[in-house]
C-alpha cells in the first residue's frame, strides 16, 4: 500500500484497448471518459486546480482525503445556497412550531390548564425553537446530500487503481471528456505541466449494463421500503375504521380484577345474582328509626297504638315551621291538592279539562271532614305511604318536613274555614267574607 | 492547526502618540457638560434628587458593564490561548483599566447613601424596616417581613463596603493582565504569556462571583422584595454584548486616525461580531428562563416585578427589548456579511449599545415608582414595586439621556488615559497568528 | 538538469513523507476495525457490559409487566432513579455535542481526535437516557400520544407541558446527534471501503460502501459538506443548550422549593458538560493506552479536557454557592429550609457527596501533575460522575421528601429493579459503544489529517 511513486512520462494517444497498467492487464475499455492527474502535495493540487480553472476547463474536479485549503477559490467554485435554504427551513420550523402549537391548544381544544392562557407564548416558545433547529437540520442534512447527488455508488472515476487512494492519501485532479476544451493529448499536457505524478486515462466499462445498478438492489430497496410501510398502514386502517371488538391489553395489569361489580350475574347464589339484597333483621347505620311517633306518626298507648293526635315531640311548633311546611306544601302537594287545599290543583283541573276526572281530597272541607278529622299521624302517614292514587312521599320528603306540613295543613283547614271572629280585631277592617264557598 | 503566521507590516501606525489624551480630553469634556446639566435637571425635578439618582445607578451600570464585558475576552483569551484577538487585546486592556474611573464616578451613588440617602434603594429607607406591632420582646407584624432580615446584608455600610472591595478587586485584575501585557513588549518574553494563562483561571473564578454581586447589590436591590438566581449570567450575558460592541466601535475609530491600518482586518471584525451575535442571544436565553420561569411558576412575590414591565406603558419598552435587543440583530447577525463589511458592523454596533442602555434602564427605571400608603394616622412610604401598575409610567426623562451621556464621557476619559505607547502587544507570540486569522 | 531533479527528489521525498504521515493516520485508525480477531479486553468488556445489559432487560421485563410499583417511587418523593438517571445520561450525552460543534466553532482542532468517539457517546447516552421518560410512564405503550394526530379522544398533547418540551427537545437532540455523527462518518466509511475493496473483502466493501453514499473526496462536494458541517455545528451549539435548559425546565417551572430557581437552566448546561466530559475521558483514557492511539489521542487533548472539567466545575460551584445567597436573601421560608434540609436532612450523606465530587474533586486540576495522569484523571472522572449522580438525585429526592406539607414527608430507598434498570443503561451504553469502536471509524480520519501540519504541504506562502 506504500508503494514510492516515480515520475512516470504520460503516455502519449494510445487509443483505447488493451492498457498495460500497473503491471495488470485491463478488460477491454469502453468510450473515453476522462484523465486524472495525481499531485504530490495539497499546495500543487490547488495550484493544478488554478491552472485547469484558468484554462476554461468547466467539468472537472478535486479529489482530496480532506477538504483542502484555498481550492475552492482555486477551482472557482461558487458558493452554495445552502445555508439560504437551510435558514429557509429553520423559519419554516418556528413558524410551523407556533402554529402547531396554537392550532392543537389555543383553536382546535382550548383547555384550561392551571390557569395558563390558551395561547401561551412563553409556554410555546420552547417547541418552537426545538422544530426550528430540526427543520433546519433535517434542511442542511438532506439539503446537502442531494445537492451534492448523493448517493452515487458508483462513478466511472473508481475504475482507477490510484483513484481508490484518493480516501487514503492521493491528490487527484480528473478532467472529464465532455468538457469542450478537451484534448486527450493537449489536457494531459496541461495537467503534467501542473507538476502532476501521473496522468491516466479513464475508459467507461463497454458493457453498459455494468454500469446500471444491478437489478437486485434495486429490488431490494423497493421492498424493504414496502414492508416497513406496512406498520404505518396497519395503523392507519386501525385509527380510521370502527371494531366491535374489545380493546387489546397487551400487559392487562389491574384491567381483569377478580371481583365481581354490582348487579352482574353471578352464579355463586342460586338466583343468579351478585346483589344480595338486605339481611332480615338488619337496619342500615343511621335508620334505626326507633322513634315512632317521630318516624311512623303512631303513639303506643295503653290500649294499643294509635295515630298520634299532636305532635311529636321533636317539633317546635312556631311560626317558622308553619312557613317551612308551607314552602313544602307548595311544593309537592299543590300540584293535585291546590293551594287552597280544596283538591283542585292543577293536575285535576287538566284532567278535567281533557274530559277525565281525577279525585285529589279537599283537605279543608267542613261538610265532608275526613282530613279535619284525620288525627296528625294518620295525616303524617298518608303522607308518607300514600292513599289510593297519591303515592308516597317519604322518599322526597324528609320526616321533619312532613311534619311542617302536617302543621300547615291544619294551618290551612283553619283558615278555609274561618269565621270573622278568628281574625284578630286589629285586621278585621277591609275584610270581606266570601260569598260562598270558592269550588 | 493552521500554521500562517503574519508579520507586523512595516508601515504599520502602532503608537498610541496623542490618540490617548485626545480620547480623555474628549471625554472630560462630554462627562462635564452632561453632568452638568444633569444636576442641572436633578435639581429641577423636584423629586429630591430621586430620578437623578436612578439615572445615575443605570448610566454608572452601563459604563460598567462595558468593562465587566471587554473583560471577559481578556481572560478568555489568555485562558484558552486565544489567537484571533491578540491585534486587539490591548486596546480591550485599556477599556477594563477604566474600571478605577468606573467605581470613583460610582462614589456619587454610594456615598449619596452612606450620608443617609433613602429615596434610592427602598433598603436604605427608613420604612424598610417598620414595625406594625410591637411586642415587648421585638415586632410581632413588619411592614415588610421577608426584607427585614436582610437589611444587614442590604445596609449602606454593607454595601458600601461590597463596592470597595469590587472596585479594588476588578481593578486589580484588570492591572494585573494590562501590566503584564506592556511587559511583554519590551522582553517578547512568553513566560509572561504563562503567567497571564495561569493567572486567568482564579481570575475567571472571581471575576464571576464579583460580576453577579456586583449586579445583585446594584441592580437586583433596587426591588429588595424580588430575586433571581440567574439575575448575575443576565446581566452578565448583556454586558457582553455592548463590551464587544464597545470594543468593536473603538477599534474602528482608531483605524479611522490612520492607527493600525493594517493589523486589524474584516477577520477580526468578523470575530467581534460573532461574539455580539452568539452574546445577543446568550442574554436572550437568560433573559427569557428567568421571565418564563416566573412567569410559570406564578409566585406573587416573583412576578410582581414582570407585572410592571408587561403591563401599561412598559410593556411597549419589553417589546422593543425583545425585538431590538434580540430578534432584529439576532436575525441579521447570523449571516457573515453584517460582521465583515464594516458599515453594517458599525450599525449593530451601535444599535446594541443602545439596547444595552435600554436593557440596564427596563431592569432598574420601574422600581422608581414608589407608593405613600395610610398605616392608621401614619403615611408610609412603601417601596417599589407596591403601586398600581395602572399608573406605571415610562415617562423618559432628559435626565435620564444626560446622565447616561456623561457617565459615557466619564467612560472615554477613563479608557483615553490608558491609551498610551503601544496600541498593539508587539512582542506577544501569537500577534503572529492574530495578524494571519482568517475565518472560514 | 541535476539541481532540479535533486529539489525534484527531494521534494517528492517530503511529499512523499507527508502522504507517509496520512496514510499512518488511515491505517492507525482502520486497524481497529480490521483486525481479524478482538483484543482480548475488548473482549471481556463486551461480556461484562452484555450481563449488565441483560439484567437492565429483566429489570424493564417486570417493570412493564407488573407496573411502577416495583421502583421505591412514592406519593411524596414521585421522581426518583427514573428522572435522575434521565437528567444524568443527557447531561453525559452534552459533551459529545458539545466536542464536535463548540469546538468545532471555536477552532480548537484537537478536537478531531476525540469527536468521533465524543458523538457517538452523545447518541448512545441519549438512547440511555430516552429509556426512562419511557417507561416512567407506566404504560409506555401509550407513548405515541404524545405525537399530536388526530385520534377518537379528540385530545391534542399539552405543549404547554415541560414534559411535551423534554419530547420535542429529546427526539430533536437525538435525530441531530445521528445525523451529525453519521455525516461526519461518511468520508471515513468511504476510507473503510476503500480498504476492503482492496483487500478483496467484498461483503465488507458494500456494507461501507452503501453506508457511505459513493463518497469519492470530490472538491466540489467537500465544499458543500463543509459548509453543511460549519451550520450544523452551529446549530447543534444552541440546541445543546437548548435541550439541557428544556430538561431544567422539568424542574424549575413548578414551584417546589429548591427546583423552582431562574438559574437552573445555563446551570444545568454546565453540569452536563462537566459530567459528560468526564464520561468521555473515563472511556477514552482506557481505550487509547489499549488501543495504540496515544499518539492522536495526545496528553494535551486530554489535559485541555480536564480544564473544561475544572470550568465547568467552577461553574456549577457558583451555581450552588448563589442558589444557596438566594435562598437566604428571598427570606422565603420555604426555599431557606429546602437548602438547610439538603444538608442537614435525611439525604445528608447524598449532599455531602455531591459537594465532594463536583466542587472539591475538581480542584486536582489545578495541578499540572494531575492533569498529565491519566490513571488520577480515570478515576477522577468517575467520581465527577458520581457526584453529577447524586447533584441529581438530591434536587429531586430532597425537594420532594420535604416539602410544603409535613405530614407527606418520606424517606426514598431505591428497590432491586431501580438499580438494576441503571445498571442495565450502563449495559447498553457500554455495549454500543464497544461495537461502535470494533466497526466504525473511531477517530474522524478525514479531520485529523486536514488538521495535521501536512495538510498544507506545498503550499506557497
Amino acid at each position: 500500500m506504500s508503494d514510492e511513486h516515480t515520475p512516470v512520462p504520460s503516455s502519449p494517444g494510445s487509443g483505447g484497448d488493451d492498457l498495460e497498467h500497473g503491471g495488470t492487464a485491463v478488460r477491454r475499455d469502453g468510450r473515453l471518459f476522462g484523465v486524472l492527474a495525481e499531485y504530490d502535495t495539497p499546495g500543487e493540487l490547488v495550484e493544478a486546480a488554478r491552472k485547469v480553472r484558468d484554462a476554461g476547463f468547466t467539468e472537472f474536479d478535486c479529489y482530496s482525503p480532506f477538504p483542502v485549503h484555498g481550492i475552492d477559490e482555486a477551482m472557482g467554485i461558487k458558493r452554495t445556497i445552502l445555508p439560504l435554504l437551510i435558514f429557509g427551513g429553520g423559519f419554516a420550523g418556528t413558524i410551523g412550531g407556533l402554529l402547531l402549537q396554537w392550532w392543537c391548544n389555543a383553536y382546535n381544544w382550548p383547555w384550561n390548564i392551571s390557569g395558563k392562557p390558551s395561547w401561551s407564548i412563553p409556554a410555546n416558545v420552547p417547541i418552537a425553537f426545538e422544530t426550528t433547529i430540526l427543520l433546519a437540520v433535517f434542511t442542511s442534512f438532506f439539503g446537502m446530500w442531494i445537492l451534492n447527488r448523493l448517493p452515487q455508488v458508483w462513478h466511472p472515476f473508481f475504475r482507477n487503481e490510484r483513484f481508490n487512494h484518493v480516501t487514503d492519501d492521493a491528490f487527484l485532479i480528473g478532467i472529464e471528456a465532455r468538457d469542450r476544451r478537451f484534448d486527450p493529448v493537449a489536457t494531459a499536457k496541461l495537467l503534467t505541466d501542473a507538476g502532476a505524478i501521473t496522468v491516466e486515462r479513464v475508459h467507461l466499462d463497454p458493457d453498459p449494463e455494468v454500469r446500471q445498478m444491478p437489478k437486485w438492489i434495486t429490488a431490494f430497496i423497493v421492498a424493504s421500503t414496502a414492508f416497513a410501510l406496512i406498520p404505518f398502514a396497519i395503523a392507519a386502517k386501525a385509527r380510521t375504521s370502527h371494531s366491535a371488538e374489545p380493546h387489546i391489553h397487551i400487559f392487562p395489569d389491574m384491567d381483569f380484577q377478580p371481583k365481581y361489580k354490582s348487579d352482574q350475574a353471578m352464579d355463586l347464589f342460586g338466583d343468579g345474582r351478585e346483589n344480595r339484597g338486605e339481611i332480615a333483621g338488619t337496619i342500615a347505620r343511621g335508620s334505626l328509626d326507633a322513634d315512632d311517633t317521630f318516624y311512623r306518626g303512631i303513639e303506643h298507648g295503653g290500649d294499643g297504638d294509635h295515630w298520634t293526635t299532636a305532635f311529636p315531640r321533636q317539633i317546635e311548633i312556631n311560626d317558622q315551621l308553619v312557613r317551612r311546611g308551607k314552602n313544602r306544601f307548595e311544593i309537592y302537594c299543590t300540584p293535585c291538592h291546590g293551594h287552597d287545599g280544596r283538591g283542585m290543583g292543577a293536575v285535576p283541573q287538566r284532567v278535567a279539562a281533557a274530559g277525565g276526572a281525577w279525585l285529589a281530597r279537599n283537605l279543608v272541607d267542613a261538610s265532608n271532614p275526613v282530613a279535619i278529622n284525620m288525627p296528625n299521624g294518620q295525616l303524617f302517614n298518608t303522607i308518607s305511604n300514600g292513599y289510593n292514587t297519591m303515592m308516597g312521599y317519604a322518599a322526597q320528603i324528609p320526616h321533619a318536613d312532613r311534619w311542617a306540613i302536617v302543621l300547615y295543613v291544619r294551618a290551612l283547614q283553619r283558615s278555609q274555614n274561618a269565621a270573622l271572629d278568628d281574625v284578630p280585631p286589629d285586621q278585621r277592617t277591609g275584610m270581606q267574607m266570601p260569598e260562598a264557598p270558592r269550588p | 492547526m493552521s500554521v500562517l503566521q503574519k508579520s507586523l507590516h512595516p508601515d504599520e501606525k502602532y503608537k498610541a502618540g496623542k490618540l490617548g489624551s485626545g480620547l480623555s480630553n474628549i471625554g472630560l469634556g462630554i462627562a462635564a457638560v452632561f453632568l452638568g446639566v444633569s444636576i442641572a435637571l436633578g435639581a429641577a425635578q423636584g423629586d429630591h434628587w430621586k430620578r437623578f439618582f436612578y439615572a445615575y445607578v443605570i448610566g454608572w451600570s452601563y459604563i460598567f458593564s462595558i468593562c465587566v464585558g471587554v473583560f471577559w475576552l481578556i481572560l478568555l483569551h489568555h485562558l484558552v490561548r486565544g489567537r484571533w484577538a491578540t491585534v486587539v487585546r490591548r486596546i480591550a486592556e485599556a477599556m477594563t483599566m477604566a474600571f478605577p474611573v468606573v467605581f470613583v464616578a460610582g462614589l456619587v451613588f454610594v456615598i449619596a447613601l452612606l450620608a443617609g440617602y433613602k429615596d434610592l434603594y427602598y433598603w436604605a429607607h427608613p420604612d424598610a424596616a417598620l414595625c406594625l406591632e410591637k411586642t415587648a420582646t421585638g415586632c410581632h407584624e413588619y411592614l415588610h417581613p421577608t426584607l427585614v432580615h436582610k437589611l444587614g446584608w442590604l445596609s449602606p455600610e454593607f454595601f458600601a463596603g461590597r463596592y470597595v472591595v469590587y472596585g479594588v478587586l476588578f481593578t486589580a485584575m484588570a492591572a494585573y493582565f494590562a501590566k503584564k501585557s506592556r511587559q511583554q513588549d519590551d522582553s517578547g518574553d512568553p513566560k509572561l504569556s504563562e503567567n497571564m494563562r495561569v493567572a486567568s483561571g482564579p481570575a475567571m473564578i472571581l471575576y464571576s462571583l464579583l460580576t453577579c454581586l456586583a449586579a445583585f447589590d446594584v441592580l437586583m436591590s433596587l426591588a429588595p422584595k424580588w430575586y433571581s438566581t440567574i439575575y448575575g449570567v443576565n446581566f452578565w450575558g448583556s454586558s457582553c454584548v455592548g463590551g464587544f460592541a464597545a470594543l468593536g466601535l473603538l477599534v474602528l475609530g482608531i483605524q479611522r486616525t490612520g492607527r493600525l491600518t493594517h493589523s486589524v482586518s474584516p477577520e477580526h471584525y468578523h470575530d467581534i461580531g460573532k461574539w455580539m451575535f452568539a452574546m445577543t442571544f446568550f442574554w436572550a436565553y437568560t433573559a427569557f428562563s428567568q421571565f418564563m420561569l416566573q412567569w410559570y411558576g406564578n409566585l406573587p412575590e416573583e412576578t410582581v416585578w414582570y407585572k410592571y414591565r408587561l403591563f401599561g406603558e412598559w410593556q411597549w419598552v419589553s417589546i422593543a427589548m425583545l425585538v431590538g435587543f434580540f430578534a432584529f440583530p439576532f436575525v441579521f447577525l447570523m449571516s457573515r456579511w453584517t460582521k465583515r463589511i464594516v458599515p453594517s458592523l458599525v450599525f449593530f454596533a451601535v444599535w446594541q449599545l443602545v439596547f444595552h442602555w435600554l436593557d440596564l434602564y427596563w431592569n432598574a427605571m420601574p422600581s422608581y415608582d414608589w407608593t405613600v400608603q395610610q398605616h392608621g394616622a401614619a403615611q408610609i412610604v412603601v417601596g417599589p414595586m407596591t403601586g398600581n401598575t395602572a399608573y406605571h409610567h415610562v415617562g423618559f426623562s432628559p435626565i435620564d439621556l444626560t446622565v447616561w451621556l456623561g457617565l459615557v464621557g466619564v467612560l472615554l476619559f477613563g479608557i483615553g488615559r490608558n491609551l498610551r505607547g503601544n496600541l498593539i502587544p508587539v512582542k506577544d507570540p501569537t500577534l503572529g497568528l492574530s495578524l494571519a486569522h482568517e475565518n472560514l | 538538469m541535476s539541481t532540479t531533479d535533486a529539489t525534484m527528489d527531494s521534494h517528492h521525498a517530503e511529499a512523499g513523507k507527508a502522504r507517509e504521515a496520512f496514510r499512518t493516520v488511515t491505517r492507525d485508525v482502520a486497524w481497529v476495525a480490521e483486525a481479524p480477531k478482538p483484543h482480548k479486553a475488548w473482549l471481556a468488556a463486551l461480556g461484562v457490559s452484555l450481563i449488565l445489559l441483560a439484567i437492565g432487560l429483566y429489570s424493564i421485563y417486570v417493570l412493564v409487566t407488573t407496573g411502577i410499583g416495583v421502583w421505591g417511587n412514592s406519593n411524596t418523593v414521585c421522581w426518583a432513579w427514573d428522572i435522575t438517571n434521565f437528567v444524568w445520561w443527557i447531561g453525559i450525552g452534552h459533551a459529545g455535542t458539545l466536542i464536535s460543534a463548540v469546538l468545532y466553532l471555536t477552532r480548537q482542532t484537537w478536537r478531531v481526535s476525540i469527536n468521533r468517539s465524543a458523538e457517538a457517546m452523545t447518541i448512545f447516552a441519549v438512547m440511555c437516557a430516552g429509556l426512562f421518560p419511557l417507561l416512567h410512564t407506566g404504560r409506555p405503550w401509550f407513548a405515541w400520544w404524545m405525537i399530536p394526530h388526530p385520534n377518537d379522544m379528540q385530545m391534542w398533547p399539552q405543549f404547554r407541558s415541560p414534559l411535551m418540551w423534554d419530547v420535542f427537545a429529546v427526539s430533536t437532540y437525538m435525530t441531530t446527534s445521528i445525523l451529525f455523527w453519521y455525516m461526519g462518518m461518511v468520508p471515513d466509511l468511504a476510507s473503510f471501503r476503500d480498504r476492503c475493496a482492496a483487500r478483496g473483502d467484498k461483503l465488507r466493501a458494500i456494507i461501507y460502501g452503501s453506508l457511505s453514499l459513493g463518497w469519492r473526496g470530490s472538491a466540489r462536494q467537500w465544499h458543500r459538506y463543509e459548509r453543511a458541517y460549519l451550520i450544523l455545528a452551529g446549530l447543534a451549539t444552541p440546541l445543546v443548550f437548548s435541550v439541557h435548559s428544556v430538561v431544567s425546565f422539568d424542574f424549575a417551572t413548578s414551584q417546589l422549593p429548591g427546583w423552582h430557581t431562574t438559574i437552573f437552566p445555563p446551570y444545568f448546561v454546565a453540569g452536563a458538560i462537566f459530567s459528560g466530559f468526564a464520561m468521555v475521558f473515563t472511556l477514552l483514557i482506557p481505550a487509547r493506552h489499549l488501543f495504540n492511539l496515544k499518539h492522536i489521542i495526545k496528553d494535551e487533548h486530554v489535559e485541555a479536557a480536564c480544564k473544561i472539567m475544572l470550568g465547568t466545575g467552577m461553574m456549577v460551584g457558583l451555581a450552588y454557592g448563589t442558589e444557596f445567597f438566594i435562598a437566604w436573601y428571598s427570606g422565603n421560608m420555604f426555599e431557606s429550609f429546602a437548602f438547610i434540609n439538603r444538608a442537614f436532612g435525611p439525604f445528608w450523606w447524598a449532599y455531602f457527596l455531591m459537594v465532594s465530587c463536583n466542587v472539591l474533586v475538581p480542584q486536582a486540576f489545578w495541578f499540572k501533575k494531575v492533569r498529565r495522569s491519566p490513571i488520577i484523571i480515570f478515576v477522577l472522572c468517575i467520581l465527577i460522575n458520581v457526584g453529577m449522580w447524586f447533584e441529581r438525585f438530591v434536587i429531586i429526592a430532597t425537594s420532594l421528601a420535604r416539602s410544603f406539607l409535613p405530614a407527606q414527608w418520606s424517606y426514598y430507598t431505591p428497590t432491586r429493579y431501580d438499580v438494576g434498570l441503571f445498571i442495565g443503561t450502563l449495559g447498553l451504553f457500554f455495549t454500543l459503544f464497544l461495537l461502535f469502536f470494533r466497526y466504525a471509524p473511531v477517530i474522524a480520519i478525514s479531520e485529523v489529517k486536514g488538521a495535521m501540519p501536512e495538510a498544507h504541504a506545498g503550499k506557497k506562502h
